[in-house]
């Protein structure tokens, strides 16, 4: 529980001056989004001991957390006053921070719903490339002033700079939750959930595997029992295989490597072997690195570039990308290997 | 809102109204979202709010710019505007004294002269306006069409039912200008619907147009002058009737109005209020009747298109759809139904586009259910609709008729 | 240190003016043959009902409006304007309270109204994409017959355009449960001022680039022109209820508002009004609202019946925990539609009691609700000028509207000092200046307050990587860093600066 935020600034500023690069890193749990392997020449910075809760409100629900806390320490505290994150994000073997959950603005299962990693960032204060502290946004719900710097950051991977600390909303967790498991093939669990979708049915979680099709019920109790009663199949109140899902340590994940596409929910569907998160928003399908299809990105190295210097292939936005980095570090202090095209990834 | 407008005005009674309702106006925008020019123009001078504006802008320079008198002329006095006006400004009466302002300063040019004199000498005399009408049925084949199917038809006339003896109430019926022409087999059958629930009706056939056209075109004198013969034709009549009846809800507006109008006139302000007082929709009368309805036509489905005059002038837009239920037509549903059809009076003569596009989505809406009928309580409307549509449009009274018992 | 970028405002001004004037002939003659006549006013008749927003206070006639209708058609305009080096300002509805759409004397003001189709509907995806001049509420209409509804609900609703939604970020009674615009589009297609075409985002769920769709909500038309909002559609509520709570202190409901989302329920809406407010609505509305209560809460609950049933329970304990005189609950759809209404034509309506009103739009931690609440009433009292309250309580978003009459010498000057009083006192308990009104150029001022030098620096940097020449919307949401010393200096002595002439940036 230590605020090492002068510590951190100091060191950005001496990089500045000495002209070298950082890396930020939190636990280094996402390191595989960014590069294949680190560098020994990298210069890194680390928000590992920047950790604690500054201020929880829980009946604002809010709390304003170090960037380098663990999510589990985090998840622990709001989960004793029943009250969790909405965006679920992804923790490893205990690893993760909450700095790291929002630069890399990876949302769990129950993204179509409960919005992404940046519905639910309120306000950050970071340190840009001009060694400078800014604070942005704040601790209530609804605020205009400004551009709106925090939501920014989330999906930025850093390379706006370090973010200190984040306020973040959180929500109450539900009364009651449920899973149902339906034995579908893939097209009918798709269209299975077109139609769920224009239905006001409290689902919090859809994701099609292996000839079953997995639905998470979540709210108050009446609501709940009487939709698991509409949607039917295997029941049960454990949540392992939505957290599974999350983390990423189904067997589906732990093969010869995973890749993406981000889709408008009723897109046709296309590779066989898709796995269909989110709804049908969100499509895995199991390759190599070297056999990624067209239309899908790898989740490994390269994934966090083509997002943050590429825009996903689109040029323009690309372009606008670019010159937003040069007004928060012009020098490209940081994650360099994100933006930069002399720097390989 | 702030204003500054002269002294000199405001020191009349119209500068003293004019300023109040402006000042009640505070620029929110949510009549906009109401206008049926705005939503086709899309331009905030054709917008509630942007006329309110150029008025306020008028009377302040004291000048009447050719833009302000262009967007007036557009406005369809719909009042769409004052029912969604949360403020409550008085928008009919602010745009009523604008023209009048215009047409006192600025001269038209002459064709736009000529058109509007034509109107106001030809429409509310129903003698002078069947002469037109022979000729224009004459001259049919020349017109266009769209004027052709305006024209009256030779009007067929039923006999008037008996007189009812030991009435329960006696109520004094307005024939109107226009529509004694147009429809007057809606009169006709609403004598007989009175007669059957035991209601005596008088008709005073001298009473001529109740003015609301020349304040439409802002001939303020003109407008007096016809309101101070209606009034002088049934005065005599006044004390023996209980209410004074129109089938035009345009007229109806109007005739509600004469105490407001004629407030400065020393002599007629208080006979012209008292008057007012008395005067009631068809479907006001006709609710408040303890009577049971049933269908009259044997038709199902039923679009009704309520006309502005009668939803935002006087506010009683619920009258018809209700009673039409009571007797057991199904309604079929239209969207929009706050929009005008774009008839508002003299509007179809002088803004033939916009009141085309206006009608023609109307139209649309209208028959989106697939009624087979389409019902209306304005005579203005029936014919301009009419003219727009294959499906038959009547006012709505003519589909009533009482349960016996 | 790059510095933000300044007008060159110096040297030979003759020269300079003639200059100007030659460049603003050209200009229109671009704009002439680029528009059809009613497409482009010129007539100073014509331009004065487009000098103001929703905010009249704050007026300047446009040099011209250009109302473009279609997408070529806007990028005409503004490949003219930035080729001429010619200032742009968007305007969508016109409601917007913060004077975002003010004009500048010498720029175009460009209107957004006639581009007001809805483009498509695509319901396997629940999304609409509509142009930048649809109003809120016809998306709603559009979609009702499905089922389907377009979530947040402005007060303006009925008028503001999706594109003006999007400069704002606007919230709406409803988005206590349902969230902000940036929570509900699903993608933007924007013009930047130096002609790119950006589309960010779609029909899907993420976009896989940077969160430039969040950048964009909020930035009050500086970084670029909305052209296309992709909006996500929501399945209508299989049950509504609304429940009117009246208390006999505004304290209690304020604690109330604070109990209820203690709870851990979260009501699709949570909003209160003040006495005068309800009076103002009831005339307006007639929907029964109680005229002896000091304060009212209207809270509504939706969900699947048995869920509303029991957190209607919940609700109506704490209402009358908190001292509620009365708790009324209507359930008919006509009902809660006349209770909404009157609530949504709240601010227009209050035009009933005085002939102008000041909204401010700060929020502030529910929990302080109360206390900032008692100490707007001294100051309405010392200011001698009567405050309506009516806002998005559940949010903590506060509109006290103060009410003047600007025929009145010095009552507008009166009600900015008091209005400025309020938003210091907002950042004072942790909140901020402006919830969702936008900063334009009213709040200008406060923002001083609430942003040091180099934030202020930044977000001049990131306007530049959008519109390096500061033509697009200048001198709107974030005030010159010369402004904010100004500012400072008047501050100390107590009183703003109300609404001085601006540089631009
Ligand atoms: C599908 C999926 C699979 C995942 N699989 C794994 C996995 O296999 N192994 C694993 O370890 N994690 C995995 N994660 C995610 C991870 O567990 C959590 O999301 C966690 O929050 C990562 O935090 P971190 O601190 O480790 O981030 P890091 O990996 O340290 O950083 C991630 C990015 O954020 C930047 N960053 C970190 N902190 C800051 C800061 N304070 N300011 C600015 N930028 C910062 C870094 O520069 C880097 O670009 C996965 C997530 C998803 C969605
Ligand atoms: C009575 C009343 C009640 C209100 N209630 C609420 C409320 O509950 N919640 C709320 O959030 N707001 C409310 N508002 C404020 C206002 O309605 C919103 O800010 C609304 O979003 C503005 O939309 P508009 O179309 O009128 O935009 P305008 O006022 O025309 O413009 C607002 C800003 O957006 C910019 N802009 C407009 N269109 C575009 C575009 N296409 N591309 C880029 N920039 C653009 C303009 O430059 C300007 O900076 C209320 C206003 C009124 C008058
Ligand atoms: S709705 Fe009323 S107050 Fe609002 S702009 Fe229109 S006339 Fe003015
Ligand atoms: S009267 Fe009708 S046309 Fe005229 S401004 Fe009002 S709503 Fe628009």
């Amino acid at each position: 529980m230590t605020d090492r935020s002068d510590a951190l600034t100091e060191a950005v500023q001496n990089a500045r001056t000495a002209g070298q690069r950082v890396l930020i890193m939190g636990s280094g749990s996402k390191r595989f989004l960014t590069r294949a392997d680190t560098d020994p020449g990298d210069r890194i910075l680390s928000t590992e001991e920047h950790t604690g809760i500054e201020d929880y409100r829980k009946d604002e629900l809010v709390v304003t957390v170090r960037s380098g806390t663990p999510l589990r320490t985090l998840r622990q505290v709001l989960g004793r006053e029943g009250q969790m994150l909405a965006f679920e994000p992804p923790e490893f073997q205990g690893l993760g921070t909450v700095g790291g959950a929002v630069a890399a603005g990876l949302p769990g299962p129950g993204r179509p719903w409960r919005g992404s990693v940046r519905d639910s960032v309120l306000g950050v204060e970071m340190i840009n490339g001009y060694g400078e502290r800014l604070v942005f946004g704040g601790q209530v719900m609804k605020n205009v002033a400004g551009f709106d710097v925090s939501r920014l950051q989330s999906g930025a991977f850093g390379i706006f700079g370090v973010l200190l600390r984040v306020s973040l909303k959180v929500i109450p967790v539900p009364q009651t939750e449920r899973s149902c498991v339906l034995a579908l093939d893939r097209e009918a669990a798709h269209q299975w959930m077109i139609r769920m979708s224009a239905l006001p049915v409290p689902i919090t979680a859809a994701c099609w595997l292996d000839g079953q099709l997995h639905v998470r019920l979540s709210g108050a109790e009446p609501a709940v029992v009487r939709a698991a009663r509409h949607v039917g199949g295997e029941q049960s109140a454990d949540d392992g295989f939505w957290t599974a899902l999350r983390d990423q340590t189904l067997p589906f994940f732990r093969s010869i490597g995973v890749a993406c596409r981000y889709v408008p929910p009723a897109a046709a569907l296309l590779d066989t072997d898709e796995l269909i998160d989110w709804n049908g928003a969100r499509r895995w399908t199991q390759r190599s690195p070297d056999q990624v299809p067209a239309g899908y990105r790898r989740f490994g190295p390269g994934y966090a570039r083509d997002r943050c210097r590429d825009a996903g292939g689109n040029r323009a936005v690309a372009e606008y990308q670019h010159r937003l980095k040069q007004a928060f570090d012009p020098d490209s202090l940081f994650n360099a290997e994100l933006t930069d095209a002399d720097v390989a990834a | 809102m702030q204003t500054s407008l002269p002294e000199a005005f405001t020191a009349t009674g119209e500068g003293r109204r004019a300023e109040a309702i402006l000042r009640s106006c505070v620029h929110c925008g949510f009549c906009n979202a109401t206008c049926p020019t705005y939503q086709l123009l899309g331009d905030e001078l054709d917008g509630p709010r942007g006329r309110i504006y150029l008025i306020k802008d008028m009377l302040e320079q004291e000048r009447v710019d050719p833009v302000a008198v262009q967007h007036l002329d557009r406005c369809l006095t719909c009042r769409s505007c004052e029912t969604t006006c949360p403020s409550g400004v008085a928008y009919g009466e602010l745009v009523e004294i604008g023209r009048n302002y215009q047409e006192a300063r600025q001269p038209r040019g002459l064709i736009e002269r000529l058109q509007r004199r034509w109107l106001l000498s030809v429409v509310p005399y129903p003698r002078v306006f069947a002469r037109w009408a022979a000729l224009g049925r004459l001259a049919g084949p020349f017109l266009p069409r769209r004027l052709r199917k305006q024209l009256p038809a030779r009007p067929v006339r039923r006999p008037p039912p008996e007189e009812v003896a030991n009435p329960v109430r006696i109520v004094l019926l307005l024939d109107g200008c226009a529509q004694r022409l147009s429809t007057p087999e809606v009169n006709d059958s609403l004598v007989e619907l009175l007669a059957a629930l035991g209601i005596r009706t008088l008709r005073v056939p001298e009473a001529g147009c109740c003015g609301a056209l020349a304040l439409h075109l802002g001939a303020a004198s003109q407008a007096r002058t016809a309101m101070a013969s209606v009034l002088d034709s049934l005065s005599a009549h006044l004390e023996e009737v209980d209410a004074v009846i129109s089938t035009a809800s345009g007229c109806g507006v109007t005739l509600k109005d004469y105490g407001r109008l004629l407030a400065d006139e020393r002599e007629s302000a208080a006979q012209a209020a008292a008057f007012a007082d008395k005067v009631m929709d068809v479907g006001e009368l006709l609710a408040s009747l303890d009577a049971r309805w049933r269908r009259a036509l044997p038709v199902e489905r039923i679009a009704v298109h309520v006309p502005c005059t009668l939803q935002h002038g006087q506010r009683r837009g619920d009258l018809p759809a209700k009673l039409l239920e009571q007797a057991g037509y199904s309604l079929v549903p239209v969207a929009d139904g706050h929009l005008c059809c774009g008839s508002a009076g003299s509007y179809a003569v002088l803004q033939p586009e916009l009141a085309e596009r206006l009608g023609e989505n109307k139209v649309a809406a209208l028959t989106n259910g697939e009624p087979e009928l389409i019902v209306t309580a304005n005579v203005g409307c029936q014919v301009h609709l009419g003219a727009l549509t294959k499906v038959p449009v009547r006012h709505w009274i003519e589909l009533l008729a009482p349960e016996p018992g | 240190m790059s510095e933000p970028r300044q007008q060159p405002g110096t040297g030979q001004p003759d020269l300079e003016e003639r200059g100007a004037a030659r460049t603003r002939k050209r200009a229109l003659k671009r704009l002439q043959s680029l528009l059809p006549e009613h497409c482009l006013l010129t007539r100073p008749a014509a331009l004065k009902p487009y000098e103001t927003d929703g905010l009249t206070a704050i007026r300047e006639r446009p040099w011209v409006v250009a109302l473009p209708e279609t997408e070529a058609m806007l990028a005409g305009v503004i490949q003219i304007c930035r080729e001429e080096g010619i200032a742009v300002v968007p305007r969508g509805a016109g409601t917007g309270l913060s004077g975002g759409a003010r004009p500048l004397a010498d720029g175009v003001l460009l209107g957004l109204s006639k581009l007001d189709r809805i483009l498509e509907i695509d319901l396997s995806n629940r999304a609409a994409r509509v142009q930048p001049g649809v109003r809120n509420l016809a998306i709603s209409e559009a979609v009702a017959e499905h089922g389907l509804y377009y979530a947040p609900d402005p007060s303006s609703q009925i008028a503001c355009s999706i594109g003006g939604n999007v400069a704002e970020n606007s919230g709406g009674v409803h988005c206590l449960k349902y969230g902000l615009t940036v929570h509900n589009i699903l993608g933007l297609t924007v013009l930047t001022f130096a002609g790119d075409r950006l589309e960010i985002g779609g029909p899907g769920n993420d976009p896989e680039c940077l969160d430039l769709l969040a950048l964009y909500c909020g930035s009050e038309g500086l970084l670029g022109v909305v052209t296309e909002v992709w909006v996500r559609l929501l399945p209508v509520p299989p049950e509504r209820r609304v429940l009117l709570g009246a208390f006999p202190a505004v304290a209690g409901a304020a604690d109330a508002v604070a109990a209820i989302i203690r709870s851990g329920l979260v009501p699709a809406g949570l909003e209160m009004m003040d006495r005068l407010a309800v009076q103002a609505a009831e005339a307006f509305v007639h929907a029964g609202y109680p005229s002896d209560a000091e304060a009212v809460l209207l809270c509504e609950l939706d969900g699947v019946a048995e869920e509303v049933a029991a957190d209607a329970r919940l609700v109506e304990r704490v209402f009358r925990d908190f001292g509620a005189s009365a708790v009324q609950t209507a359930e008919t759809t006509e009902e809660q539609a006349r209770l909404w209404l009157g609530r949504k034509a709240a601010f227009p309506a209050v035009g009933r009691l005085a002939p102008d009103y000041y909204c401010m739009d700060g929020t502030i931690p529910r929990a302080r609700l109360a206390e900032v609440l008692a100490r707007v009433s001294v100051l309405s009292e010392r200011y001698g000028l009567a405050v309506a309250n009516v806002f998005h309580a559940g949010d903590g978003n506060l509109h006290p509207l103060i009410l003047y009459d600007a025929n009145r010498p010095g009552e507008l000057e009166q009600a900015e000092a008091f209005g400025a009083e309020i938003l210091d006192l907002c950042v004072a308990v942790g909140g901020t200046v402006t919830g969702e009104h936008g900063v334009g150029v009213e709040k200008l001022g406060p923002m001083c307050g609430q942003f040091s030098e180099a934030e202020l620096n930044q977000f001049f940097r990131l306007k530049a990587a959008f519109d390096p020449r500061g033509l697009l919307n200048p001198g709107k949401a974030i005030p010159t860093l010369t402004r904010c010393a100004e500012v400072g200096g008047m501050h100390v002595h107590g009183g703003r600066l109300p609404f001085p002439n601006l540089e631009r940036f």
